[in-house]
C-alpha cells in the first residue's frame, strides 16, 4: 500500500543527499556512531513527516532542517546540545576581521591540501563549523541557511563572515607553520 | 554607482551569489574599472574556491547506506508494516471493529485491566462526531471510496500522514464495508482527520490524530502485541481508541456490544467462530 509520501521518487530523491546529510551529522555530533543514528533518526522522521516538500528542489534543505530539528531534540536530551545554545546566545564580536586584503597569506590557500582545508574546518567553533558546512561545502542559500538554523538572514550574513575569517586565519596559520617547518 | 566601500561590504553577498541583478551588474562594473577591488575579489574567491573545491567531508559509510535505504524504501521483510496493517487495517475498515477486540479480549483476559476510568477526550470527541454525522450534522467534505484518494486529499490538511488501508487488496476477502469519504474536525485547537465507512446500513467512524494531541486512555484497556486497545462504551456507542507510530485512533460504531453478531457475518462456517462464543449473553 503506498502513499503519495513513501513513493520510490521521494526513496530515491532522499537518498541522493546521504552523504551530505552524514556529514552534517558528523558536524554536529563529532562522532561517528552518534551520526549513524542521527542519520537514521532523520529518514525516519522525514519518511513519517506529513510536510515533505512537493518539489525535488528544496528536498535537501529540507532534510537538513529535519536533522537539526532531531539533534536538537537527542541534544537536549543528552544535554550536551548546550554547546550549541551557549554559542547562539555569545557569538564573539571581536572576531578576526573580515577582510582579505588584511591576510597576505591568502593566496597560499589554493595550494592547501583537502585534508588541511577539513582539519582546519574541524578546528572552528561549532556554529562557525556549521555554517562553513552549509553554505561552502553544502551550498545552500543564505535564506535556506536560515531556515536550517531558524535564524534571520542577517544572522546568517554576519556569522559566515566571522566564521569565513577564522577559517582564514586557522589555514593561514598552517600555512606559516607548514612553510616554516614544512 | 559602487565604491570600493561598496564593493568590499558587498564581496560575501556577491561571492555567494546573494546580490540582485542590479546590485550584481553594478558591483562588476566597479571591479571591471577599479584593480585594486578585482584583485581584492580575486583572493577570496580563490579562498573560497580552495574550501568549496575540497569536496564532501564525509562519506556515508555502506552499512549506513543500506540501513537507510531500507527506511526510505520500506524493509524487504515489512515485518512492522505487516504488523500494523494486520491490525490497523481490519480494525479501521470495520470488519474486525468488533472481531478483534473480541479475539483479544479471548485471548488476552489475563492481561486486561478493569475499567480503569472513563473514555478519553479524543474517544468522546470520536463519539460525537460519530453521532452528528449520522445525523446529518457533520456533512463529509469529499466523498470517495478510494482509500488513496483520502490520504493525498488529507496530505495538506493535517500534519501527520494518514495511511488507509485497502482490506480488500491485501486479504483478498469479500469487502463486507465501504469506504464513504472524509472530512477534517476540529480537536484541541488543531484538525483531526475523520474517515467514514459503512457496513451495511451501519456507520462506522475513524478518527484520526497524532500521538502529541490525544493519548489513548480510560475504559477497559486490551494488550495486545505491543498495542494497548481503550475499549468504552459512550452513548450506546463502541468507542476503541489506540496508538500506534505516532498516531492515534477512535473507531466508533453502533455496533451490538463486543460484537459477536457482525463476527458471524464474517466467520460463520469458519473455525473463527468460536472466537464468537465466550461474547455471547450469558
Ligand atoms: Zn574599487
Amino acid at each position: 500500500m503506498e502513499t503519495p509520501r513513501s513513493n520510490s521518487v521521494f526513496a530515491l530523491a532522499a537518498l541522493e543527499h546521504i552523504d551530505a546529510l552524514y556529514s552534517y551529522a558528523m558536524t554536529l555530533t563529532r562522532d561517528k556512531s552518534e551520526a549513524e543514528d542521527l542519520v537514521q533518526e532523520t529518514y525516519l522522521r522525514a519518511v513519517r513527516a506529513a510536510n515533505q516538500p512537493a518539489t525535488a528542489g528544496n528536498l535537501k534543505a529540507w532534510l537538513f532542517v529535519v536533522m537539526r530539528n532531531a539533534w536538537l531534540n537527542i541534544a537536549r536530551h543528552k544535554q550536551h546540545g548546550l554547546r550549541l545554545f551557549q554559542f547562539e546566545g555569545a557569538e564573539p564580536v571581536d572576531g578576526v576581521a573580515n577582510d582579505a586584503s588584511s591576510n597576505p597569506h591568502v593566496v597560499y590557500l589554493r595550494k592547501l591540501e583537502r585534508q588541511q582545508i577539513h582539519d582546519a574546518i574541524d578546528t572552528l567553533p561549532d556554529a562557525y563549523r556549521e555554517i562553513v558546512v552549509l553554505r561552502d561545502l553544502e551550498g545552500f542559500s543564505y535564506h535556506e541557511i536560515a531556515t536550517v538554523l531558524n535564524c534571520p538572514a542577517g544572522t546568517v550574513m554576519s556569522r559566515l563572515g566571522r566564521a569565513r575569517g577564522k577559517l582564514r586565519e586557522v589555514l593561514s596559520q598552517r600555512q606559516k607553520v607548514h612553510r616554516l617547518y614544512g | 554607482m559602487m565604491n570600493c566601500d561598496d564593493i568590499r561590504e558587498r564581496l560575501a553577498l556577491y561571492l555567494d551569489n546573494e546580490l540582485q541583478e542590479d546590485d550584481r551588474a553594478a558591483f562588476e562594473a566597479h571591479t571591471q574599472s577599479c584593480e585594486s577591488c578585482a584583485s581584492f575579489v580575486e583572493n577570496e574567491l580563490a579562498f573560497l574556491n580552495a574550501i568549496r573545491g575540497s569536496g564532501p567531508v564525509h562519506t556515508a559509510p555502506e552499512t549506513l547506506k543500506t540501513k537507510v535505504a531500507d527506511i526510505v524504501n520500506g524493509p524487504a521483510e515489512p515485518a512492522r508494516e505487516r504488523f500494523a496493517l494486520k491490525w490497523i487495517l481490519p480494525i479501521a475498515a470495520g470488519l474486525l471493529v468488533l472481531l478483534a477486540p473480541v479475539v483479544m479480549w479471548r485471548v488476552m483476559r489475563q492481561s486486561t485491566h478493569p475499567a480503569n476510568g472513563g473514555p478519553s477526550g479524543f474517544a468522546l470527541m470520536a463519539a460525537e462526531s460519530h453521532l452528528r454525522h449520522m445525523r446529518g450534522q457533520l456533512p463529509l467534505e469529499m466523498e470517495t471510496t478510494s482509500p488513496q484518494a483520502i490520504s493525498a486529499w488529507f496530505g495538506n490538511k493535517v500534519d501527520f500522514n494518514v495511511k488507509l488501508p485497502s482490506y480488500q487488496e491485501s486479504s483478498g476477502q469479500e469487502k463486507i464495508y465501504t469506504l464513504e469519504g472524509a472530512r477534517l474536525v476540529g480537536y484541541q485547537n488543531d484538525y483531526a482527520a475523520y474517515v467514514s465507512y459503512r457496513m451495511g446500513d451501519r456507520p462506522i467512524s475513524l478518527v484520526i490524530t497524532s500521538e502529541t494531541v490525544a493519548k489513548p486512555s480510560g475504559g477497559e484497556e486490551i494488550a495486545s502485541r505491543g498495542l494497548r486497545f481503550h475499549f468504552n462504551s459512550i452513548d450506546g456507542l463502541k468507542v476503541i481508541t489506540w496508538s500506534d507510530r505516532g498516531l492515534t485512533y477512535a473507531l466508533v460504531s453502533d455496533l451490538d456490544e463486543r460484537g459477536q453478531q457482525s463476527c458471524i457475518v464474517c466467520h460463520q462456517g469458519t473455525k473463527d467462530q468460536d472466537f464468537i462464543e465466550p461474547l455471547k449473553p450469558h
